[in-house]
């Protein structure tokens, strides 16, 4: 998908960016708002100061970790768009497993650290499992992967929010949120002071991004996977049970989903909520897996790059009364502009750029 | 013939078989009062629900048919739905919105939704882009957009209460049993969704140009070779899906609705993806699709029947119910012969 050497990819990615985001503010100015103070606000809003910042990492540790999820899918040809579903479903089965079992086990540090690499664990099984699904019915009865994952999500969503409503819900709330974790399961904020951000969130995604590009490149599934992507009759010539790689594929993609969602519910919430009032994390990572051509390690970039949009766009939405579903249009944008990399060859070559590169 | 051509060649008889099947089996099993399941009244509200899934799925086999695989209809829904809201609001300015206005409205959205896949068209076919993100693209565009237009004209991501079109009421077949109140003493967009799915069936399988349509799926060298431009067969299909997309949310929005939904998904919820799956069912048939939806429409309504006859259950669990149908559609049903030049861009040899 979307080939290109990586020079050119890092372009397409720029060009793409920018040109959004020049769309985003000619639209800002046309509905009457002031476009430079749209985009110092969106800056500033990124990055203007240390809670600013708290909070671009904080989105970006999630867009990183759940990009990283798309970008193992996409890798292979199998379309993920079921990321956002894997996440609730691998986030709901962390705050379960912390729930249950907090007053089973000790508390205090210890027994927190027990209770998240617990419920961290059980969101990596129910997140691939979940993934497992769609991949299973698309391997063995040829179903369409980006329909199934799409209805999963309303499925995940719905599901979970009436879960927590009838049975989670402390008796006397009117809100469908579960009990809080205790005290003692959270990260800790350090430097940043933030209650929903900490560097070893941080450090987490971005071992994941590692963990996965070494798998990818270094194991014989990593190829295997790749290749399938590449061309899947070559993968099976070459021995590869290509219903057996959609499987692996999409259970990957979830487990790593799964990831994502124990870092929400632990350390952004630290309980856990209606789903349809979550970030919609699964699908900006489409955007930002595919502006890093589904590498694990461009994800990384990328997902500082989205979790700074992000974040400037929900200041500009408190600061400038420019809403902030601006921001959610632009990095649709972004998703069309990378989509078509031929657009930005041809113009290239009309204005006398690059033209040599064919 | 294995059991799965079969399955793929009588795909709604089968289909249509597992489901009346488990009816039957629910209505026993559960001691359920059949008739008071099937009322006429439970037909008319499928009707309704599944009138925006047939016209954005008889839109996306057309394109689909051709060899461009519109999986931006959501996209195009939520910008159809929008703009039918915002130009009826903004055509009747400070009086009242007229059923000529809401029209007129209806028709702002079909053509502003064109004018949109005419740039998606470009991109797809003449740029080569990858069909699949671009069509995502679209709805992440919608999903943005949608609500931020809504926020720039009301203040908030859904519009206020809007009229909606009126039932017209044909004398004298309106007296017909169970047909008359079915068909001609409801909206006019029900009639207009029957006859659009009779055109399109006609069109796309007894005119020359559904054969050319059919052909730049196929085998497009076939139909270069013969003299046609395949690719103005595409941009007239695609082209086509956005305009119907377009009427599809519009009908949302102002036929059947009370304006705009921005919160969440955005009204739209879905059902252009349902859309996508029921013209895969129907076999890419506008008369398969059209029955399609119409069962996915009894999904989405079968909440209110059921609590008509005391059962309750709540409202996040029975929403699902459309999305659970798509999945046991897709699994038993799914596979579907993909017209052979699906997703890939055409370059005449000519050039």
């Amino acid at each position: 998908m979307l080939r290109a050497s990586v020079l050119e990819r890092f372009a397409l990615a720029v060009v793409s960016t920018l040109l959004a985001l020049l769309i985003g503010s000619v639209i800002v100015w046309a509905t009457g708002y002031d476009a430079v103070e749209f985009v110092t606000s969106l800056l500033y809003g990124a990055v203007g100061n240390l809670s600013n910042v708290a909070f671009t990492l904080r989105q970006s540790t999630m867009l990183i970790l759940t990009g990283v999820a798309v970008a193992v899918a996409f890798r292979a040809g199998v379309f993920n768009i079921g990321v956002q579903g894997q996440f609730v479903v691998g986030g709901f089965a962390t705050a379960l497993t912390i729930l249950f079992l907090a007053p089973l086990l000790p508390g205090g540090p210890v027994g927190g650290v027990v209770l998240m690499v617990l419920g961290t664990i059980t969101a990596i099984v129910a997140g691939g499992a979940y993934g497992a699904l769609p991949g299973l019915m698309k391997a063995y009865a040829d179903a369409n992967e980006v329909i199934t994952t799409i209805m999963l999500n309303f499925i995940a969503s719905g599901v979970v929010y009436f879960l927590i409503d009838a049975y989670l819900r402390p008796s006397g709330t009117s809100a469908p949120n579960t009990e809080s974790f205790p005290d003692y399961v959270d990260l800790p904020g350090f430097a940043f002071g933030s209650g929903s951000f900490s560097v070893i969130g941080l450090g987490v995604a971005l071992a994941t991004a590692l963990g996965v590009y070494v798998v990818m490149a270094r194991t014989s599934f990593g190829y295997d996977l790749v290749t399938s992507g590449y061309q899947e009759s070559a993968a099976a010539y070459s021995g590869v049970d290509p219903k057996r790689t959609v499987v692996t594929t999409m259970t990957f993609s979830g487990m790593v989903a799964g990831v994502a969602g124990a870092m929400f519910a632990i350390m952004v919430l630290g309980y856990y909520s209606d789903p349809s009032t979550f970030p919609s994390f699964g699908f900006d990572a489409i955007a930002v897996s595919l502006l890093a051509a589904n590498n694990p390690l461009g994800v990384i970039p990328a997902g500082l790059l989205f979790g700074g949009l992000d974040a400037g766009g929900q200041y500009i939405g408190f600061t400038l009364d420019v809403p902030s579903e601006l921001v959610d249009g632009v990095i649709g944008l972004i998703v069309l502009f990378v989509a078509a990399p031929e657009l930005f060859r041809m113009s290239a070559r009309r204005f006398g750029l690059g033209g040599d590169d064919r | 013939m294995s059991v799965a051509d079969y399955a793929a060649e009588h795909r709604l008889a089968v289909g249509g078989g597992l489901a009346a099947l488990a009816a039957v089996a629910a209505i026993t099993l559960l001691d359920l009062p059949g008739a008071d399941l099937l009322t006429v009244g439970a037909a008319e509200r499928s009707l309704q629900a599944a009138m925006p899934i047939a016209l954005a799925a008889i839109g996306g086999l057309y394109a689909e048919k051709s060899g461009v695989f519109n999986i931006g209809l959501e996209g195009f829904m939520i910008f159809g739905a929008l703009t039918a809201a915002a130009a009826a609001w903004l055509i009747s300015g400070e009086s009242s919105i007229t059923q000529g206005d809401l029209w007129l409205a209806i028709l702002v959205a079909v053509v502003f939704c064109a004018l949109l896949t005419v740039a998606f068209a470009v991109l797809t076919i003449r740029y080569k882009a990858d069909q699949i993100v671009a069509g995502l693209a679209v709805w992440f565009i919608g999903l943005g957009f949608g609500p931020f237009g809504a926020t720039v004209l009301w203040g908030g991501v859904s519009s206020p209460t809007l009229p909606n079109v009126n039932d017209v009421v044909i004398p004298g077949l309106a007296e017909l049993p169970v047909l008359g109140r079915l068909l001609f003493d409801t909206s006019p967009l029900v009639l207009l969704t029957l006859v659009l799915t009779v055109l399109a069936w006609v069109v796309l399988y007894r005119t020359r140009y559904g054969y050319w349509i059919q052909a730049a799926g196929e085998n497009p060298e076939a139909l270069d070779t013969a003299g046609v431009d395949v690719n103005r067969v595409r941009y007239a299909t695609v082209i086509f899906s956005g305009a119907m997309a377009g009427l599809a949310g519009a009908t949302l929005s102002v036929g059947i609705g009370s304006g705009f939904t921005g919160t969440g998904v955005t009204m739209v919820d879905g059902r252009g993806w349902i859309a996508i799956v029921a013209y895969l069912f129907g076999n890419y048939n506008p008369i398969g699709a059209f029955l399609a939806s119409l069962l996915f429409g009894a999904m989405d309504m079968l909440q209110i029947q059921l609590q008509t006859v005391g059962i309750s259950l709540p409202g996040s669990i029975t929403g699902l119910f459309p999305y659970v149908a798509v999945l046991v559609v897709l699994t038993l049903v799914g596979y579907t012969r993909v017209p052979a030049a699906v997703g890939e861009a055409y370059e005449t040899e000519s050039e």
